[in-house]
């Protein structure tokens, strides 16, 4: 290809055990829109890192105007033409438009800064890709969606001719993101190459004009735009083989062990979670489907308590728990297993045996009890955590080996035993199997039905399509913060969950529309 | 075996020592001894003789009832820093927590009408108390109004500091005395002292006994526990159901509490008064600090860490003497490792934001 602007050749980059990035090849056409789309954790950021010079790869070569580059820092890449606007701004607040853009590439009079140079090439920029911005405006002051156009004009100051925006409408109102987009149109047609890291499938079928697919570090999908699919764009963000677990369907309902009613969540003006009512009944599992960042995460907090409602109800075995903290939600008959492993789900410097006991340390047999209450056993401790090792099959040196040493697998196993081990009513699996070897998803996939049969509610947040359809009784979706489908356990096809993960449809059991088959 | 498999491995081996979490406490005090000796060598004088004057007059036996008090002075702000420290967060208030102790003291020394033991048991407390509240302040600052707990010691301290020099100065300074001071104690304020020694007196029994019921809540309860995992990982606490605030204000509380307890101890000891600036010069809040560092707030190394700073500090004032390196040397030393334990921090967080 001959108009390419940047080409990434057999990129490889691995992190201890993890492979973040297997030989990634990556095209980027001058003057196009390339959406680099995945799962958390797909290796976007590590792929971004590594373009902008932020990290080296293992393998692989970079070519930028068909010349092969070496950075060894973000300044290589600045002046090879990149220019990257990151999640979270890296601006002053208490300085001006126009000083944040000239940072560190001023124009000078003698040694003095040439402010007036400076806010004539902040307004010029401006106008020339429709930006409105105001050069002696106080950062600080400033939207988020402003301040972001501050960050792409400090790209575009430094000559940026290929520009990375990432997860660029995480931070941003659904009217911040349309200009947003018409910003990169313009920046795209005046000849600027724009890469947009994302993994939300609306905006890559709206403004992009190709499309890589990473999955597992590994390139999964190369599109042009015009010619694929949701559902298709859904299937190679997702479609691990799973294997499959038999969900024999659910024997007898009891009553409604959690019940969601109206939650709404906000945070600093953005609504997450928008109006949600949900109820999971004894003896059922409720996959919840959605493309990552779309309220799954705010649902799972607001249920345990980590995150307040704004309004709302949540009930746990009949109680009203929206007013308790996590500890009594725990207690009134809650478990759960976090999306994040090493952020929520365990203390990666702690042993196995801490970890796999933390949050019942406070009851039997673990803790005294009477006038040694608040005391711990510790031999009881370490009697419980080598019990629920080999229960559970977690395989490590000793219950004293670092959970930061185990491999996915096994930390997870330690993450289900603890959360399983206790018969908590009602239980929340969020991403279970994320990160894992297949062998361990088949038994934690066993375990989450085992322990629906054991009568007991299950609410199964997942971005896989296929485990959700492995286990779930019945699956509702989330879109943009709002519950806009259910489909029973027969209705569950992959392209009607697919269609409503993108927003396609708004009611429950018609009819999804035909989208052009994979 | 091929070469490269063996400089493979022997990469390996090296990555996984330079990762053992003591290399980098012993490498920073290692570091520090060397820019030491270098500033020393620097200005002409000879670096061996000078650590050879710093052990010799610590371990010194006409001086080591006093490098003993010393050390367990430091101890005892080792712990206003250690115990917070467990759970993730800073204290910086020492000192003010520290004044505020010794000012409790006097004042219960001064209108208690009790005898000797239960005098010295009720300033104990009330210095206990009121030290602990001022710390434990910072929480609720923290959990309500988002104030990191780092920031609100470190501000709120000097008032407290800046209170009690007033207080000193006028409403219970001794009238005629040339220097800010009360007046002395009266003799049921004075901790016994133990036999035959000068410096040491019961107050170094006290803080061995709060070091001693700080390992054992931290190893032993729930709460320790819990203090273990908040500072592991703070959001895996909240998911477990760990109340983090409440779990800071008694932290804080504890080491207000602790630090009030060493303010009042140095009070009821010789010369049996609260002198302005007495409490603070001797630089015990952060060699404490410095201290609770190195161990990384484990209760266990923590009288380790603190050995080698009462160590410096002793054995300097005799280097100063003897080998003609002013003493000011051991501050420098102190200053290096805390640089170097800073710098962990910094290289950790990149390492973890690289990991993307």
């Amino acid at each position: 290809m001959t108009d390419a602007a940047v080409t990434l050749t057999g990129i490889s980059k691995r992190y201890g055990a993890v492979v973040a990035n297997d030989s990634v090849d990556l095209v980027l056409r001058r003057g196009s829109v390339h959406a680099v789309m995945g799962e958390n954790g797909a290796g976007k950021s590590t792929l971004m890192s590594i373009l902008f010079g932020l990290t080296e790869p293992d393998a692989g070569t970079i070519e930028v105007g068909g010349v092969e580059r070496r950075f060894r820092g973000p300044a290589d890449a600045i002046a090879a033409g990149l220019g990257m606007v990151h999640q979270h701004f890296r601006l002053f607040d208490s300085m001006s438009v126009a000083e944040n853009v000239v940072y560190g590439a001023e124009p000078t009079r003698g040694a003095l800064l040439d402010r007036r140079a400076a806010a004539e090439r902040v307004r010029e920029l401006s106008d020339r890709y429709g930006l409105g911005l105001d050069p002696d405006a106080n950062v600080g002051r400033l939207s988020a969606g402003v301040r972001q156009r501050v960050e792409i004009v400090k790209a575009l100051h430094r000559e940026a001719e290929i520009l990375i925006l990432d997860e660029p409408s995480a931070v941003l109102t659904p009217d911040e993101v349309t200009s947003l987009f018409s910003v990169i149109r313009r920046a795209a047609d005046a000849g600027t190459t724009v890469v947009l890291v994302t993994h939300k499938i609306q905006e890559v079928l709206a403004i992009s004009d190709e499309v890589t697919v990473l999955r597992a570090g590994r390139v999964s999908g190369r599109f042009a735009t015009a010619e694929v699919t949701g559902p298709q764009l859904i299937e190679a963000m997702t479609g691990r083989d799973v294997v499959p677990v038999s969900n024999a369907g659910a024997r007898e309902l009891g009553g409604i062990a959690l019940s969601v009613d109206r939650a709404t969540v906000v945070e600093q003006g953005i609504t997450r979670l928008d109006d949600v009512s949900l109820t999971v009944r004894t003896g059922e599992i409720v996959g919840v489907a959605g493309v990552s960042g779309n309220g799954q995460h705010e649902l799972v907090e607001a249920v345990l308590g980590a995150v307040a409602l704004t309004s709302g109800t949540v009930e746990i075995a009949g109680t009203d728990v929206s007013s308790l903290d996590v500890r009594r939600r725990r207690l009134a008959g809650l478990a759960v297993i976090p999306e994040d492993r090493r952020g929520e789900g365990t203390a990666v410097t702690m042993t196995t045996a801490e970890n796999i006991t933390a949050g019942h340390h406070r009851s039997a047999p673990i803790s005294g009890s009477g006038l040694a209450k608040g005391w711990l056993k510790r031999r009881a401790q370490r009697e419980e955590a080598t019990r629920l090792m080999a229960d559970y099959d977690v395989r490590a040196e000793s219950d004293q080996s670092l959970v930061g040493a185990l491999s996915g697998g096994n930390a997870q196993k330690v993450v289900v035993a603890r959360e399983l081990s206790h018969g908590a009513p009602v239980l929340i699996a969020e991403q279970p199997t994320q990160g894992v070897d297949v062998g361990a998803i088949e038994s934690i996939h066993t375990r989450l039905l085992e322990y629906r049969d054991a009568g007991r509610a299950v609410l199964l947040v997942s971005h896989e399509i296929t485990e959700l359809q492995a286990l779930a009784d019945r699956v509702v979706v989330l879109f943009a913060g709002r519950l806009v489908a259910e489909f029973s356990r027969a209705e569950a096809t992959t392209a009607r969950i697919g269609a409503a993960m993108t927003g396609g449809v708004t009611s429950g059991s018609g009819d999804a529309p035909e989208g052009r088959t994979a | 075996m091929s070469a490269p498999t063996t400089e493979r491995t022997s990469r390996r081996l090296l990555a996984s020592a330079v990762r053992h979490p003591a290399v980098v406490p012993v490498g920073a005090v290692i570091l520090a001894l060397l820019v030491g000796a270098a500033i020393v060598a620097a200005a002409g004088l000879d670096p061996v003789a000078a650590y050879v004057a710093v052990i010799e007059g610590a371990f010194d036996p006409r001086s080591l009832d006093y490098t003993v008090s010393v050390w367990a002075f430091i101890c005892g702000m080792g712990l206003a820093a250690a115990i917070p420290l467990r759970m993730g967060e800073f204290n910086l208030g020492g000192n003010g927590q520290l004044v505020l102790g010794g000012l409790a003291a006097a004042l219960v020394a001064r209108v208690s009408p009790l005898p000797g033991p239960l005098t010295v048991l009720l300033a104990l407390l009330a210095a206990a108390a009121l030290a602990g509240a001022f710390g434990a302040l910072s929480a609720p600052l923290a959990t309500r109004l988002r104030i990191p707990i780092i920031i609100s010691t470190l501000l709120l301290s000097p008032v407290a500091v800046a209170v009690v020099s007033f207080l000193v100065r006028y409403p219970l300074g001794e009238p005629g005395a040339a220097v800010a001071q009360t007046e002395r104690l009266p003799d049921a304020a004075h901790l016994m002292s133990l036999p035959g020694l000068t410096y040491s007196n019961i107050g170094v029994i006290i803080i061995i006994a709060i070091m001693v019921a700080f390992y054992v809540v931290d190893s032993r309860t729930a709460v320790g526990f819990e203090l273990r995992i908040t500072g592991a990982n703070r959001r895996f606490g909240t998911y477990a159901g760990i109340h983090t605030g409440r779990l800071a204000f008694g932290a804080m509380a504890a080491a207000g509490a602790a630090a009030g307890i060493v303010g009042a101890i140095i009070v009821m000891s010789p010369p049996y008064r609260l002198i302005d600036g007495a409490l603070l010069s001797p630089g015990y809040t952060f060699a404490g600090l410095a201290a609770a560092l190195l161990a990384g707030g484990r209760p266990a190394l923590l009288p380790v860490t603190a050995a080698l700073f009462a160590v410096l500090q002793v054995g300097g004032a005799s280097m100063e003497r003897s080998a003609d390196v002013p003493r000011q040397l051991s501050d420098v030393l102190q200053g290096v490792v805390i640089i170097v334990l800073a710098l962990r921090t910094v290289i950790d967080a990149r390492r973890t934001g690289r990991a993307g």
